[in-house]
């Protein structure tokens, strides 16, 4: 593991189980300026990835795809990444993923003194969404009362400068009941006039006001940080600061005084004109009939989770925004091939899916071999692009310093 | 060029198989403005390899009212003019979108090809899987290979692959005002077509100053002479054709309009379905689009019923070739059968009609359409209004239709929207220049 000489190491899974939204780690870590970024997929882990990382950020997704797919060896190198000093992130079904659990394969992860306070035996009635209202766990159920944006109290001083009260999005993550040695960093305080309630409101408030929504639980020198609500999301920068502000301090570097965009200001490095047109082609052709899909009355099932046509261009558009970064400054690239290979996999199944989905056939298999082959993509893509902020970040260091983020 | 622009040229070189791209430079807008102002400077640039132009308006895409035309510009086979041909629809702004302003067409293929231009990326792709195809097949094989209805298309069908000059490139599957045998010089170019898909964006320098222009202009539009009309049918009306009109009126299923043209001057015909049937047919091509009048008045004046007559365009539409053409061929050969027609179209002979001159297509009506412009008096004044609301229009993107519709729609109009979306000045003495040119620009 790196020892924060400079800047943490970041590790963000986008193996089995992870949905789309370690992208918003991705995207958060960037806007904050840790770019020394690195994307992990169950193998990787296993093989030993994490002894070259500061933080492990796991995401939303299938808590029991997750546990599946990161195995018996995957959970012993999180648990001995965690007990040597490194820090985890884990938001919704990341946070889920370490709580005590009987069942197979959870229990590989039982690495904290937190459990699931939205767990019940009987589920209560649900008003809309049905789909996304509960997943079975055993004889019993993980219901989730209320979804979008709903309201946190901070409850960590010393830990954080913010406000007292900030808004998050939840899309199923856990309300929790921490043990002694756990620390609540922010509790359910509130709903918003966004809140959609799944249920019955004072079954919201009975399940979710006062429970712990952030926690803190410490294990060997290292820590688990769990995340009910999606911090790292996109469109709540206060929230987004909360996790800038633990990693700060819990690694000793500094976040800057504002949100600071990557820097576009360097010069174009090295052009290899075939490679970047043909990086452009695929993510063309593949966003094109992502977005096509989105006019399509479809969703699929992949495992316990339920994915919509969107969700698609979540992936190829977090690719697209970053592409004129990437060919400003490419040289060559030991992944080249495997992103074009990856990219025409995409564009093709993409267009496989849509004809299946338009003949009116089945498409679950298809659409979840796709979600496999785009997690791999974009994360390719993405190493790709740090790759290339880094290397611009060389040019720049010496005009800009590193935004303002010095160490501590 | 940084605003109402993606800033660039794309070059195919269909010899070489090889594209690349130029700076549109904001010193040539200035110049030339746009559209078939600039088409013209890159048709002389590159006329020695038999170029096909591609260009959009300065103003295609935007909020400006019916901002929706971009300009296919070459020479045409039948009268050794540099002509302009409409491309409306969904085809014109979709072609800004792409990541282009203009398209220069150079050279031959030595195997049927066809242009994917999507986001920046211009592919020369094999066409061989087309070549043969009808309009429609290949319109349909695009969308669905590529993976996306919203697709919009240039291409030929039959009549243009074997070099026929009543050949019309096609916008999507409705034919366009190509009365020049453009879709010949494609078909000599082994070019199948062009299918463009854009999911660009265009930058504005003044967003509010723009939009509030644009929404001022659409207001006072809005209250024009137009209103409470729409489709070929009043068009119909306001030429005189009555009897068109009503001999349609019974297959007519909708109305619809090109990209925000206030004007639905467009009009879905059901052939195989019930005209009022008001959810999705059962059959996949119900019927056909017509965007022009005068092919239907060619067709009533041969005695066909509307049913056959419709029918006969979408013959027509999905061979590739002028309907209007096909049908003025027919009473002059004097033949009164559709099927007869069908069945001759591989054989069609123009010789002894007289060829359109002007520059821009007639499918637009020479005269103003419900709104009175003041210009009927003088002998020409009305020939010479015609020409220069229609190079107004080609210039600036505007839809040639509702631009003798709507006198709001004034050149100071589109100068002051040019300013403000982009900071360049447009002064008058350099429109009127450029207007001159392009109306006697043989």
């Amino acid at each position: 593991m790196a020892a924060f000489s400079g800047y943490p190491r970041i590790g963000i899974y986008t193996g089995g189980g992870s949905s789309h939204s370690w992208l918003w780690f991705a995207d958060l870590f960037e806007r904050l300026g840790f770019w020394d970024l690195c994307f992990l997929d169950e193998a990787a882990v296993r093989q030993g990835a994490l002894e070259h990382v500061d933080v492990l950020a796991v995401s939303g997704g299938d808590t029991f795809a997750l546990a599946g797919a990161l195995g018996c060896e995957g959970a012993g190198a999180v648990r001995r990444f965690v007990e040597r000093g490194g820090i985890y992130f884990g938001s919704c079904a990341g946070a889920y993923l370490p709580m005590p659990s009987s069942k197979l394969p959870l229990n590989l992860f039982n690495f904290v003194d937190v459990r699931i306070a939205n767990l019940a035996s009987k589920i209560p009635p649900a008003l809309r969404l049905r789909e996304k209202f509960y997943t079975r766990y055993g004889c019993r159920y993980v219901f989730h009362p209320v979804r979008e944006e709903i309201l946190l109290g901070l409850k960590s001083k010393e830990l954080l400068s913010s406000s007292s009260t900030i808004k998050a999005p939840l899309y199923g993550g856990p309300a929790m009941l921490p043990g002694e040695a756990v620390k609540v960093i922010a509790s359910y305080k509130g709903f918003t006039e966004k809140t959609v309630f799944l249920t019955e409101e004072e079954t919201c408030r009975i399940t979710l006001i006062d429970k712990a929504a952030v926690v803190r639980c410490p294990l060997g020198d290292g820590c688990f940080y769990l995340f009910g609500p999606h911090l790292e999301h996109p469109r709540y920068p206060e929230a987004n600061r909360i996790v800038g502000e633990i990693l700060a301090v819990e690694t000793g570097t500094r976040l800057p005084d504002g949100e600071e965009q990557s820097q576009t200001t360097a010069e174009p490095g090295l052009r290899i004109r075939s490679f970047n047109s043909a990086l452009r082609r695929e993510l063309g052709n593949a966003r094109i009939v992502a977005a096509a899909m989105e006019f399509l009355n479809v969703r699929w099932i992949i495992g316990a989770k339920c994915y919509e046509p969107e969700k698609l261009r979540v992936f190829i558009e977090a690719m697209w925004r970053r592409l004129p970064l990437v060919e400003k400054n490419i040289a060559t690239s030991e992944n080249a091939e495997q992103l074009l290979s990856l990219g025409a996999r995409t564009t093709h199944l993409l267009r496989e899916l849509k004809t299946a989905v338009d003949e009116g056939r089945e498409s679950d298999r298809l659409a979840s071999n796709l979600f496999r082959v785009l997690r791999d993509y974009t994360a390719c893509f993405l190493h790709l692009y740090f790759q290339t902020i880094k290397s611009l970040e060389t040019v720049c260091r010496g005009k800009t310093g590193r935004l303002n983020h010095g160490l501590a | 060029m940084e605003y109402l622009s993606s800033g660039k040229i794309l070059i195919v070189d269909l010899a070489s198989s090889e594209t690349r791209e130029e700076e549109l430079d904001e010193g040539l807008i200035s110049k030339r403005i746009g559209g078939a102002g600039i088409n013209n400077y890159l048709y002389n640039s590159y006329k020695d390899y038999d170029p096909i132009v591609l260009g959009a308006g300065i103003l295609t895409g935007t909020l400006y009212p019916a901002s929706d035309l971009s300009v296919l510009t070459a020479r045409s086979p039948v009268t050794d003019n540099v002509c302009h041909c409409p491309v409306t629809l969904k085809a014109g702004i979709e072609f800004k979108y792409c990541g282009f302003d203009y398209l220069v067409v150079l050279g031959a293929s030595a195997k049927p090809v066809f242009l994917w231009i999507h986001d920046g990326v211009a592919d020369i792709s094999d066409g061989s899987g087309v070549w043969g195809k009808d309009v429609w097949q290949t319109t349909d094989a695009w969308r669905r290979d590529m993976g996306d209805d919203l697709i919009q298309t240039l291409v030929i069908g039959k009549a243009g692959e074997t070099g026929s000059d009543l050949a019309q490139v096609s916008v999507n599957y409705w034919g366009s005002g190509d009365v020049w045998g453009f879709a010949s010089i494609f078909g000599k170019k082994r070019l199948k077509g062009i299918a463009m898909r854009g999911m660009g964006l265009l930058e504005i320098e003044d967003p509010e100053g723009f939009v509030e222009e644009s929404m001022r202009l659409l207001e006072s539009v809005k209250t024009g002479p137009w209103k409470g009309r729409s489709g070929l049918y009043d068009l119909l009306v306001s030429l005189g054709k009555n009897d068109v009109a009503d001999w349609v009126a019974p297959l007519v299923h909708r109305n619809s309009a090109s990209y925000n043209v206030p004007y639905a001057g467009n009009t879905f015909v059901y052939l195989d379905e019930d005209p009022s049937l008001l959810k999705e047919p059962q059959g996949a091509e119900p019927g056909l689009l017509l965007t022009s009048p005068y092919g239907l008045i060619a067709a009533k004046d041969m005695g066909l019923s509307a049913m056959d007559a419709c029918r006969l365009i979408r013959s027509c539409l999905r061979y590739g070739i002028d309907p209007e053409m096909v049908a003025l061929i027919a009473s002059r050969d004097a033949k009164k059968r559709r099927e007869d027609i069908e069945s001759s179209m591989d054989s069609l002979e123009r010789k002894g009609m007289k060829p359109w001159r002007p520059p821009f297509s007639p499918m637009v009506p020479r005269q103003p359409v419900f709104a009175d412009f003041g210009v009927e008096g003088e002998p020409g004044q009305l020939e010479q209004w015609w020409l220069q609301r229609q190079a107004l229009a080609y210039v600036f993107g505007i839809d040639p239709l509702f631009l003798i519709m709507s006198p709001e729609l004034t050149a100071q109009s589109m100068i002051e929207a040019v300013r403000i979306g982009s900071g360049i000045e447009i002064s008058e003495e350099t429109l009127d220049g450029l207007v001159s040119e392009i109306c006697g620009c043989n």
